[in-house]
């Protein structure tokens, strides 16, 4: 599917540009000026093989090139001649130049292919870091917790036992969170980015994430806004409603001074755009490029305890790519943050069924 | 006495967790009973004929699935299954294989205890359809015989398809029904194509009822798995 995607836009990309340079070097000639025809061919040939894949089709555009030049272009006129030496050594030249920016651009190809990989797996690092690093203050305080109200729970005033008693439940509902993260990312991150999408109701899949949020953070209200009409959207749904819940959460932890949080989603073009956006303090200038790889620096300094705004955000980013989209993260004019993200829809459906 | 209590039986091997469950039910006002393994709890359930189950799928000597099953032959008895997130595919076997519902671990007391009172009080011997019944769901109500739905004394127009879904839902009030049990229930067959219809149906009628999204209103919605009539009001 992919090669053959990639065949048609080199034919379409080869023809085009031949075309065009075909075009020139017939003005040149009424103009006069045929000197210039074979360079025009050249930078065709370059143009090509830098455009397309692999070597196919700069090779054969050369060959056309060569043939064009020898049969319309030069002495003698609309006749093939291959035993002027002018000739030949042109279309020598315009192999070559075809060959050699072919290896090229695909050495260039091949070594940015290698790059994302390292570029993924320090990620991954990065990720595994912050992780194990914030498993372990919940666990200490758990922990700690506990130890503390078992040996000495007769001396305890009842106002502190519960104090610890909600410390404890805090961070094990944080490491919940923590774990379904973690769960997300092994489901994508195993061997093959190969997610299974099903074509899912948005009213569901919001329906389900409010749900959830309403859940973890009863005092929160958020704003939805969602399009009028049914809209369907192939998608992996637990992972894509882990994303929702994540900026949602990101935005309730992180965004200090928010009165309002909105949860928007619209259909631009065959895509829904989702956005959830606070009028919190926004993120540093500093922060928004490496926010989403796992490693923020000072990420968490909001709320001055908690540190897995990062990991949750890696997440985001993780699923979001593993659905062939991107996510970003920008500063309202007006104040806060807006995060956004799109998914291929699959077109709306009627009403009736 | 002691006697007129619910029995629950608690098949968990994990003991931290059983003995948690136990404190909690008898807080409750249930007369729990422990099984760690999935032939102890068989046995226990012959001998005790408990009104509920709360099932752990993972039981060291074998699935708890296996338990779901035996019960099933021959008895209704209300099963509630504790489940890890990780497996959606296991809750939609599990009710399939005839589980009322389910609770993802870790879940809280309020909301197991939620479910509980829930199953036992639809799942009681009076289900099935009396002739001219009616169903009431807080301010929610479905005549059958006139297939007509009404919110607050007012006349929800459905369409045909969205009726056989309600009603078909409220007739398993309490339980979680999975995409396919709905889908055979309404149109006999399930394929692929059926979650996508029976959504955008679910989507329609939560609009028709007027309930804003993340309500969770009259009709509990499980993404991946399915939907079910809540048993209970302000849940």
């Amino acid at each position: 599917m992919r090669k053959l995607h990639s065949a048609v836009r080199g034919a379409l990309c080869t023809a085009g540009i031949f075309a065009l340079a075909v075009l020139l070097c017939v003005l040149l000639q009424r103009l006069n000026v045929p000197e210039h025809i074979t360079t025009v061919i050249v930078f065709a040939v370059f143009l090509i093989s830098l455009l397309t894949d692999g070597y196919v089709f700069g090779v054969v555009s050369a060959l056309l090139g060569a043939l064009a030049v020898n049969y319309a272009f030069t002495y003698p006129y609309f006749a093939l001649d291959f035993l002027t030496p002018v000739n030949l050594i042109s279309a020598g030249v315009l192999l070559t130049i075809a060959v050699l920016t072919g290896t090229l651009t695909t050495k260039l190809k091949r070594q940015e292919a290698a790059r994302a990989e390292a570029e993924a797996e320090r990620t991954r690092a990065n990720l595994l870091r912050a992780v194990s690093h914030d498993l372990r203050t919940p666990l200490t305080t758990i922990y700690s917790a506990s130890s503390t109200l078992l040996d000495r729970r007769d001396t305890l005033p009842p106002a502190r036992q519960e104090e610890i008693l909600r410390g404890i439940r805090e961070d094990a509902e944080w490491l919940t969170r923590m774990v379904e993260n973690l769960l997300s990312i092994t489901r994508i991150d195993s061997g093959a980015v190969q997610i299974l999408k099903a074509p899912t109701v948005l009213d569901e899949l919001i329906d389900s994430v409010m749900t959830k949020f309403a859940k973890r953070y009863p005092g929160q209200a958020v704003r939805v806004e969602i399009p009028e009409e049914i809209v369907v959207i192939p998608m992996d749904a637990t992972l894509i409603e882990q994303v929702l819940i994540n900026l949602l959460e990101n935005a309730v932890l992180h965004a200090a001074g928010m009165t309002e949080l909105c949860l928007r989603v619209r259909v631009q073009g065959g895509k829904a755009v989702f956005e959830v956006a606070d009028n919190g303090c926004g993120i540093p200038e500093e922060q928004l490029s490496a926010l989403f790889s796992g490693l923020a620096p000072g990420a968490g300094a909001a709320d001055g305890r908690r540190r897995s705004a990062g990991i949750g955000l890696s997440v985001c980013a993780t699923i979001v790519r593993a659905h062939g989209g991107a996510i970003r993260a920008e500063n309202r004019r007006e104040g806060g943050a807006v995060f956004r993200f799109a998914l291929q829809t699959e077109g709306e459906m009627d009403a009736e069924v | 006495m002691t006697n007129n209590r619910y029995k629950i039986l608690v098949i968990e091997d994990e003991e931290n967790l059983a003995a948690v469950l136990s404190t909690l039910l008898e807080g409750a006002g249930y007369q729990p009973i422990r099984a760690g393994t999935c032939a102890l709890a068989l046995t226990l359930y012959a001998s005790h004929r408990p009104d509920l189950a709360l099932l752990d799928l993972g039981l060291p000597d074998a699935d708890g699935m296996r338990f779901l099953r035996e019960v099933r032959r021959e008895n209704r008895t209300p099963v509630i299954v504790l489940s890890a997130r990780s497996n959606e595919r296991d809750k939609v076997e599990a009710l399939d294989a005839g589980a009322n519902d389910y609770v993802t671990k870790p879940f809280s007391s309020a909301e197991l205890l939620a479910r509980i009172r829930s199953a036992l009080r639809t799942f009681g011997p009076q289900e099935g359809r009396k002739p001219g019944a009616k169903f009431v769901l807080g301010d929610l109500s479905i005549d059958y015989e006139a297939r007509r739905v009404c919110i607050r004394s007012q006349d929800v127009r459905l369409t045909q398809t969205e009726y056989n879904i309600v009603a078909f839902l409220s007739e398993h009030c309490g339980k979680m029904m999975t995409y396919s049990a709905i889908a055979k229930g309404v149109w006999g067959y399930f394929d692929e194509g059926c979650v996508k219809r029976l959504q955008v149906n679910m989507a329609n009628i939560r609009r028709k009822f007027g309930v804003r999204l993340g309500e969770n209103r009259y009709i509990a919605n499980e993404l991946g798995v399915g939907y079910r009539m809540n048993g209970e009001r302000d849940e």
